[in-house]
C-alpha cells in the first residue's frame, strides 16, 4: 500500500486494518493528528483524505490505499502559513492546541468548498470537533475571517466577537 | 509595560497551527513499552490472591508492577501543606473506588499489555459502598476510610473547617425572614482532549527522564521522588506542554507508576489512558452538598448566614481539604454578610477521588450563593439586581476570614450584567460604585465588620 502524505509518496508496511491514525503517528511519525478518544467522538484525529475531512481513528488504512492525505503539517510552514493557519494565529483560536489540527482541517475543507462566513454554517461544519479551552467563539471568528478573505497581521491577535465590553463601568 | 493592554501573539501559536507542538504522546524514543492497568471493577472490596506469574511469563511482557514494588507506598499529594498520606500508589489488599489501579503491565505493544492484564489472578470480596455524602454520618453507614467517613486532620486536629464571625444568634433574632436552600452541583469530568499520559525513560547515567502532561511539575517531581525514595537529582521531569488540564492534571496520575516500570524493565515506558479510563478513573470536580439558611430583613439586607457544606472527596483526601478551605473563605460569594456560622466537612465516599478544577472549591459556592440571592429576592418580592448591589462587597468590607476588600468587583459586574440584559436600574443603584460604604449603605449591622483597606 502507499499514501501520498502532504504531497510526498510513502510506502505503508502496517497491516490493512491498522487505523490511519496509527499509521500516520506510529509508522510515519506524522504526529499532528491526535488520539483524543479513538472512537470518532472528538475530532482531534481529523485529516483530509482526497480533500474530504475524515476521522483517522476510524479509518482502516487499507480502505484509503493510494489516497492523498493532508495533515496540519501539510497546510503550511512557520515561514509560509496558509490562510487558515494565519487566521487561527491572529484570532487566538488555539489555546492548548490539541484539537487545533483537526479543527483546522475541517475548516480548510469548509472554505475549499465555498463556505461563507455565516456563523451557523461554520458551526455545522465544525460539529463533532470538541475544544475544551477556547469556547469556540474565537475558532468560529477565525474560520469566518478566512471565508470572508480577510488578511491577517500576525504580530497581534484580534479581539473576539463574543467578548462583552466591561470597560467604562466602575 | 509594553505588554499591558497589547494583543500579543501567543508564544506557542505558530507551533500549534503548524502541528509542530510536541505533546507527551508525540515524543519518540525507540524501544518504548506500552502500559495497561488492572483496575478495580468494584466501588469497594477487599481482595486476596493477587497472582501476576502468568502475566510475567507472557512473551513481550517486560515488567509487572504491584504494591510490593513501591518503595514508599503511601504519600500525600499535599504533604507540603501538612495533609497526611492516605492513598496507596497501587492497591494492597482493598479497593475503595471503581477504577482504582491494582497492577500494571509494561509490554512491547498495547495489545500484549492488555492480554497480560487479563491473565492476572485476583479474588474480590465486595463490600457495601458509600456513594452519597448525606449518608456518611448515619449510624448504619459503612465506615469506608481508616480515618472515619470525614477528614479529621484540619488544624488542631479539627474534623471540619469552621468559620464563626459576628453573632449568628443575633442575626436570626432580628430577621424578618429566614430563607433556606439546598444546592447540590454534580461531579464534573474535566475531559481534556489529551488524556492522562506519561513517558518515563531510563538514562545511561542512572537518572530517569519523565515526560509529563502534569499541570504541577514540581508537585509531581516531589511525589515521584517520595514514592521512589530517590533524591530529586535522580529525576529530570519535562513538562509544560499540556493538552488541556483544567485542574485534572494537578494529580500525579501516571508519572510514578511509569517511573517504577521504567526502572524495573530498563526500557522507556509510556502509559496513555484511553478516553474510557479518563472518564471512569481520572479524578473529577467534587460533587457538593450545601445547605444555606440566611437571616434577611424585609428591605433586602442579608444579616447572617448559617451554612453546612459536605465536600465529596471520593475515596482519598488528595487536595480536598485545601479545596474546602478555599470554599469556606468564599462562602458568602460576592456579598458581605456580617454574621456567619459555617461548618464544612471533607467527606469520603467510594467514588473516584476528586480534585481541583477551575476555581477549586469556589464555583460551587458561587452557584449556591447566586441562586440563593435570587431566591431571597423572590421571597421578599425585591429586584434581583438591586438586592445584589445593596449587599455587594465594597471597599473596606471584610470577607468571611476577615480579609479586607480593596477592589471588589461585584458592583461593576452586576451593573454590566443589568446593562447587558437591558434592565433599567433605579437612580440610586445606577449611581453606585465599589467605594466605601456610607449613608444608607452603611446600616448599623455592617459597621463592626468594616476594616481599613490600608491594612490589606
Amino acid at each position: 500500500m502507499n499514501l501520498i502524505v502532504n504531497g510526498v509518496e510513502r510506502e505503508i508496511e502496517s497491516a490493512p486494518l491498522t487505523t490511519l491514525l496509527d499509521v500516520l503517528r506510529e509508522e510515519l511519525d506524522v504526529t499532528s493528528p491526535k488520539a483524543g478518544c479513538e472512537q470518532g467522538g472528538c475530532g482531534a484525529c481529523t485529516v483530509l483524505v482526497d480533500g474530504e475531512p475524515q476521522r483517522a481513528c476510524l479509518t482502516a488504512v487499507g480502505v484509503v490505499d493510494g489516497a492523498e492525505i493532508t495533515t496540519a503539517e501539510g497546510l503550511g510552514t512557520p515561514d509560509d502559513l496558509s490562510p487558515i493557519q494565519q487566521a487561527f494565529t491572529h484570532h487566538y483560536a488555539a489555546q492548548c492546541g490539541f484539537c487545533t489540527a483537526g479543527m483546522m482541517l475541517a475548516a480548510e475543507a469548509y472554505v475549499r468548498r465555498g463556505g461563507t462566513d455565516d456563523r451557523e454554517a461554520i458551526q455545522e461544519a465544525l460539529a463533532g470537533h470538541v475544544c475544551r479551552c477556547t469556547g469556540y467563539v474565537k475558532i468560529i471568528d477565525a474560520v469566518a475571517a478566512v471565508a470572508r478573505g480577510d488578511s491577517f497581521d500576525l504580530t497581534v491577535t484580534a479581539p473576539s466577537q463574543g467578548m462583552t465590553n466591561l470597560g467604562g463601568v466602575s | 509595560m509594553k505588554a499591558v493592554g497589547a494583543r500579543l501573539p501567543r508564544y506557542d501559536g505558530i507551533e500549534h497551527v503548524t502541528g509542530r507542538t510536541t505533546y507527551v504522546d508525540d515524543v519518540r524514543v525507540p524501544g518504548t513499552l506500552w502500559v495497561k492497568a488492572l483496575r478495580s471493577p468494584m466501588h469497594s472490596a477487599t481482595f486476596s490472591g493477587l497472582d501476576t506469574t502468568k502475566a510475567e511469563a507472557m512473551p513481550g511482557v517486560h515488567a509487572v508492577l504491584t504494591w510490593e514494588d513501591v518503595p514508599l507506598l503511601e504519600y500525600g499529594h499535599l504533604s507540603a501543606l501538612g495533609i497526611p498520606a492516605d492513598e496507596p500508589l497501587l492497591a494492597k489488599d482493598e479497593v475503595r473506588y471503581k477504577g482504582q489501579p491494582i497492577a500494571l503491565v509494561a509490554a512491547e505493544d498495547e495489545d500484549t499489555a492488555a492480554a497480560a492484564v487479563d491473565t492476572i489472578g485476583i479474588e474480590f470480596d465486595e463490600r457495601e459502598p458509600l456513594l452519597d455524602v448525606r449518608r456518611a454520618f448515619d449510624a448504619d453507614a459503612p465506615t469506608i476510610h481508616p480515618w472515619g467517613n470525614w477528614y479529621p486532620h484540619f488544624e488542631n486536629e479539627m474534623d471540619r473547617r469552621q468559620i464563626r464571625k459576628g453573632s449568628i444568634e443575633e442575626a436570626f433574632e432580628k430577621a424578618d425572614a429566614i430563607v433556606q436552600g439546598v444546592y447540590r452541583p454534580a461531579a464534573i469530568e474535566h475531559v481534556p482532549l489529551e488524556t492522562q499520559v506519561c513517558l518515563a525513560v531510563p538514562e545511561a547515567n542512572g537518572r530517569l527522564t519523565i515526560y509529563s502532561c502534569t499541570q504541577a511539575l514540581y508537585f509531581s517531581l516531589g511525589v515521584v521522588a517520595a514514592h521512589l525514595q530517590v533524591p530529586l537529582n535522580k529525576l529530570k521531569i519535562v513538562g509544560g506542554t499540556v493538552g488541556g488540564g483544567f485542574g485534572g492534571k494537578v494529580d500525579t496520575a501516571t508519572e510514578t507508576m511509569c517511573s517504577l516500570l521504567a526502572q524495573k524493565s530498563g526500557r522507556p515506558v509510556k502509559w496513555r489512558w484511553t478516553r474510557e479510563e479518563e472518564f471512569l478513573c481520572s479524578s473529577t470536580r467534587a460533587p457538593w452538598h450545601m445547605e444555606i439558611a440566611d437571616a434577611v430583613s424585609k428591605d433586602g439586607w442579608i444579616l447572617g448566614r448559617k451554612m453546612l457544606t459536605l465536600h465529596d472527596s471520593g475515596a482519598y483526601a488528595r487536595f480536598s481539604p485545601y479545596g474546602l478551605t478555599k470554599h469556606s473563605f468564599h462562602h458568602t460569594g460576592a456579598y458581605t454578610i456580617p454574621n456567619l456560622h459555617f461548618d464544612g466537612y471533607v467527606v469520603f465516599t467510594n467514588r473516584v477521588p476528586t480534585t481541583a478544577m477551575r476555581g477549586f472549591g469556589v464555583t460551587s459556592i458561587s452557584f449556591a450563593t447566586e441562586t440563593h440571592v435570587s431566591r431571597i429576592a423572590n421571597v421578599l418580592g425585591l429586584d434581583p439586581y438591586e438586592i445584589r448591589l445593596k449587599n455587594a462587597n465594597r471597599v473596606g468590607d471584610t470577607s468571611p476570614n476577615r480579609i479586607v476588600y480593596t477592589d471588589p468587583s461585584t458592583v461593576p459586574v452586576v451593573k454590566a450584567l443589568a446593562g447587558g440584559m437591558g434592565v433599567e436600574l433605579a437612580a440610586e443603584y445606577s449611581a453606585m460604585d465599589r467605594g466605601k460604604r456610607e449613608g444608607d449603605l452603611l446600616p448599623a449591622h455592617l459597621v463592626e465588620q468594616l476594616a481599613d483597606p490600608e491594612d490589606h
